[in-house]
Formats: structure tokens, C-alpha cells, sequence
């Protein structure tokens, strides 16, 4: 019984890796590198397996979520910065979430734009305000799983296995090396996107992880985002395979969705879109939370997706206005997957504010007894701070240099 | 209380605890007392949005204002205990504690599905 819980557990996790960030820049990369980059996958995966397993144990061992930590170790002055640069990322995340969510609701629709993004988020917040939140989880995570259509689309593509085993072997590219780094950066951006360990942390706290549960963490940590990795390569697969070399940029997520339906005719257009509108909704929910747990844990008030909103008022409306200015924003018809870009560059360069502060946690043994970090954590952690450091130093120069990709 | 516990990191920012377990509010300061070259007592823990003004700089002030300013003092006789939290012993409307959350409860209950 707890093996298919665990099991149910992970579904649902495979399902709620792949967000829009993922989506746009697997994609995009396959499109314009073919499988040269799935390198990069790999090193995303494994630094967002590390970082969500020391943010698990954290909150298991000392009952603190990240913006708790955080506070409580770098102090008030450079706690703030973190948050507000957090918040900022996070909003973006929303928006750009949303904005996918309208248009993956326009493609099986055809109604107007403004009038679906008003109903996504009308549809958010009925979601949100009424269904218990095991269940969204649920129903996100295994819907998303619709997006498994695009592993079979990989293998229908017929790619060369060969180039595609390349493509997991480091490497440079000597023709263009910038736009080559600056997919590298915005792969590692995605596939680390912050907000995850957020709302893993916050998640472990409210429900009352402890010690005993550190084996689940570590097997949620490396099976969930593992196998959730495994989408991403289906997606770059796919990009590669198809738009490579066509002239093609998949600037639209109507073209993601095409990477089902060229080898899989119209099912797999229809799955591929259903996967991608329950991950990205998913993935809406959980910034929207993330942004709520930031705020709620720094200043100390009370917070929970598990209270109801009576037992946590300043809570509650935190995670409504956001809601309300991520609806606002792209009202003013932003285009959702520029904004993805965007947002994930711009986490890229937060991301070192929220993975220094937990590292010290982790290694601090009167918050973690005996549960400090140990050798693998330890080495997997400061390696993984030393690429973080990196890509938040290149990132938004490779931005510009590249001209956000489009050179 | 006869632990020995570092001020800086074991109590200033930690998360505030009432005696029913709420979550009212961090260690936002504390205040000392104390001569010159003697001993010193932590007095009291203060908190809200009023004292964040003196702790960092000018985004410290804008949060201090966007906040509200109010600033709230407990008596180190309230802390029941410091551990991972900061616990009291009174409820946090009695300290003054958790307004916020008080003021908007009564608007949140009216929307339904707010207690499911």
C-alpha cells in the first residue's frame, strides 16, 4: 500500500516537472542545437535533485521551509534582497504560466485570447479556493503525464541514436559558442527554476515531515525530477529531430504541440496540447503558492495550503493579488513565451540568493544534528554552487549578447 | 532559562510562537540592557514592520513603510521557550500579535468554501 502511494506519488511528480520553462527551452534548444545540449539536461536534473533533497531534509529535520531559513541564517537585510529578487522571478514564472495556460486553452478552443486568460484564471482560483490540495496534485501531476506523447513522438521521429547519444557527452560548439551557452544557461535556469524547492520545502513542513521521512524525500527528490528529466529529453529530442535545421523557432507553444502530431497525426496533437495546458497549470498553482510561502515565512505569519484560508488570512491574499497582477499582466498581451524567457534567465540569476543560505543550513549542525550534509551532499552541493554562480554571472551578458536567443 | 544560545543566530528572525502554536510574527530585534564593559539582558524580543526601519537601510525603510510601521514589544517573560521557534506563553492577540491575520479573518469567512 505505501509502495503505490510512493508510486502514485512519483506519477504525479513526472507529471509536474515540466513547465513552461522547460517546455520552451528544450525545445528551442533542439531547434537550434539538435541533441548537442541534452548534456546540459543532465546537469540540470541532477543540480535540482541535490537542492530539492537538502531543502526536504531541512524542513524535515529543523521544520523550516526555505524563506524561514533563509531568514534565520543570512539575517533580515540580505533575506530581503533574496526575497525580493524571489518574488520578482516568481511573478514572472506566474505570468508566464498563465499565459501558456490561455494559450493551450486558445488552441483547443479557438475563442478569443483575453476572454480565455479571464477564464484561466477564474478556473485557478475555483481550483485553488475549493479542491483539497492532494487532489490538484493529483490531477495536475497525471495530467500532465499526457506529455509522455512526446517520448513516443521522440522514438516515431526516428532520430539518428547516434547524434542523440553524442548529445550526452560534454561538449562545446565551436560555430557559435554564445547562443550554444546561452541555451546551456537557460536549460540550467529551467530545469533549476527556484520555485520548486519552495514549494517542496513548504510542502515537507506542513506536512509534518520528520526524520523517518528522509528516505521518501530522497526518492521523491531523485525518481520524481529524474524521471521528470527524462520529459525534457523527449522534448529536445523532439525540437531536434523536427525543427532542426527547417528555420523553424518554436516561438510559439503551438509549434511544441505540432512535435506530437507530425509523427502521431491528431491524438497526439490533442495530448500533447492537454499534457502541456495540466503542466503548465500545475505549474501555476505552484508558483502562485511559492510566492504566498515566501512572503508568509519571512515575516513570520501563518501560512498553509492545508489551512483553510480562514486559518491563514495574510496568506490567502498574498496568493490572490498575485493571482490578480499575474491576470493583469498578461492582459496587457505579453507574449508568454517571451516571458518565459525571460523569467528564466532572471531566475538563473536569483538562484544563488536561495541555494547559498540552505547550503549553511544544511551544514549547520545546530538546525541539522546529525542530518548535516554528508560527503556526497557536500561535493554534489558546492559543485553545484560553483555552476550556479556561474550562470548567474553569465546569464543576462549571454542575454544580451545573443539578443535573447534570436541570433 | 539556563541554555546558552547565540543571540544573533538563535534568536533574531526566528519564527514566533504562540501558546496555541500560531505563527504570530518573527524576532524581528531584540533589545538589550546593560552597562558599558558589564552584562547585558535581552529585555525584550521586538517586532513588526517599525523595527525592520533600523535593519536594513532604505529597502529596510520602504518595507518598513509599505508595512505599516507598527512595532510591537514582548517582555522576555512572555518567551516560553527558544528553540527552532521562539515560543510564548500567551495567545498572540494578547501580546499584540497576528493583527493582520485578525483584521482580514472576518472578510475571508465570508466568501464561501474559505473553512473546507
Amino acid at each position: 500500500m505505501k509502495i503505490f502511494q510512493i508510486a502514485l506519488g512519483i506519477l504525479a511528480a513526472i507529471g509536474g516537472f515540466v513547465d513552461i520553462g522547460d517546455l520552451v527551452f528544450n525545445v528551442a534548444a533542439g531547434a537550434t542545437f539538435g541533441y548537442q545540449l541534452l548534456w546540459v539536461v543532465v546537469i540540470g536534473v541532477v543540480g535540482i535533485i541535490v537542492y530539492s533533497e537538502m531543502c526536504g531534509r531541512v524542513a524535515a529535520v529543523s521544520g523550516k521551509a526555505v524563506f524561514d531559513a533563509v531568514r534565520e541564517r543570512v539575517g533580515f537585510k540580505a533575506g530581503l534582497a533574496a526575497l525580493v529578487s524571489a518574488q520578482v522571478v516568481n511573478l514572472m514564472t506566474l505570468t508566464a504560466e498563465i499565459g501558456g495556460l490561455a494559450i493551450c486553452l486558445q488552441l483547443l478552443s479557438g475563442l478569443p485570447y483575453r476572454l480565455l486568460i479571464l477564464i484561466a484564471g477564474v478556473g485557478l482560483l475555483i481550483v485553488v479556493w475549493f479542491v483539497a490540495f492532494d487532489w490538484i496534485e493529483r490531477i495536475f501531476g497525471y495530467g500532465g503525464l499526457c506529455m509522455l506523447v512526446f517520448a513516443v513522438a521522440a522514438v516515431k521521429l526516428h532520430p539518428a541514436w547516434g547524434a542523440v547519444g553524442h548529445g550526452f557527452v560534454p561538449h562545446l560548439d565551436r560555430e557559435s559558442p554564445v547562443l550554444y551557452a546561452y541555451f546551456a544557461v537557460g536549460l540550467l535556469g529551467a530545469a533549476m527554476t527556484p520555485y520548486e524547492v519552495y514549494f517542496y520545502s513548504s510542502g515537507g513542513v506542513e506536512e509534518r515531515w520528520g526524520p523517518k521521512d528522509l528516505g521518501l524525500n530522497k526518492v521523491n527528490a531523485m525518481i520524481g525530477y529524474g524521471l521528470g528529466g527524462f520529459l525534457s529529453f523527449a522534448l529536445m529530442i523532439v525540437g531536434g529531430a523536427l525543427f532542426l535545421g527547417q528555420g523553424i523557432e518554436p516561438e510559439f507553444l503551438g509549434t511544441i504541440a505540432l512535435g506530437a502530431e507530425v509523427p502521431l497525426g491528431q491524438i497526439g496533437l490533442l495530448l500533447g496540447l492537454v499534457g502541456i495546458l495540466f503542466a503548465v497549470s500545475g505549474a501555476a498553482i505552484d508558483t502562485l503558492f511559492s510566492g504566498a510561502y515566501n512572503l508568509a515565512q519571512f515575516l513570520g505569519w501563518e501560512w498553509g495550503r492545508y489551512r483553510h484560508p480562514r486559518g491563514a488570512p495574510k496568506f490567502t491574499v498574498t496568493w490572490l493579488v498575485l493571482l490578480v497582477l499575474a491576470l493583469g499582466v498578461v492582459m496587457t498581451g505579453v507574449d508568454p513565451v517571451q516571458l518565459t524567457e525571460y523569467a528564466v534567465i532572471f531566475s538563473a540569476v536569483a538562484l544563488p540568493l536561495t541555494y547559498i543560505p540552505i547550503f549553511l543550513v544544511a551544514n549547520d549542525r545546530t538546525y541539522m544534528r546529525e542530518y548535516t550534509n554528508g560527503r556526497i551532499a557536500n561535493a554534489l552541493g558546492i559543485l553545484y554552487l560553483v555552476v550556479i554562480m556561474v550562470i548567474a554571472v553569465t546569464a543576462i551578458p549571454l542575454m544580451i549578447l545573443t539578443n535573447v536567443g534570436q541570433n | 532559562m539556563t541554555k546558552t544560545i547565540d543571540l544573533g543566530l538563535n534568536l533574531l528572525d526566528h519564527q514566533l510562537l504562540d501558546t496555541d502554536g500560531r505563527r504570530c510574527g518573527k524576532v524581528d530585534d531584540i533589545a538589550l540592557e546593560g552597562a558599558p564593559g558589564g552584562d547585558f539582558e535581552v529585555v525584550a524580543i521586538l517586532c513588526g514592520p517599525g523595527v525592520w526601519r533600523a535593519r536594513a537601510g532604505v529597502i529596510g525603510r520602504i518595507a518598513a513603510w509599505l508595512g505599516g510601521g507598527g512595532r510591537v514589544r514582548i517582555p522576555f517573560e512572555e518567551v516560553a521557550d527558544v528553540g527552532s521557534h521562539v515560543k510564548l506563553r500567551k495567545r498572540a492577540d494578547e501580546l499584540g500579535l497576528g493583527r493582520g491575520d485578525d483584521r482580514l479573518r472576518p472578510y475571508i469567512e465570508k466568501i464561501p468554501g474559505s473553512d473546507h
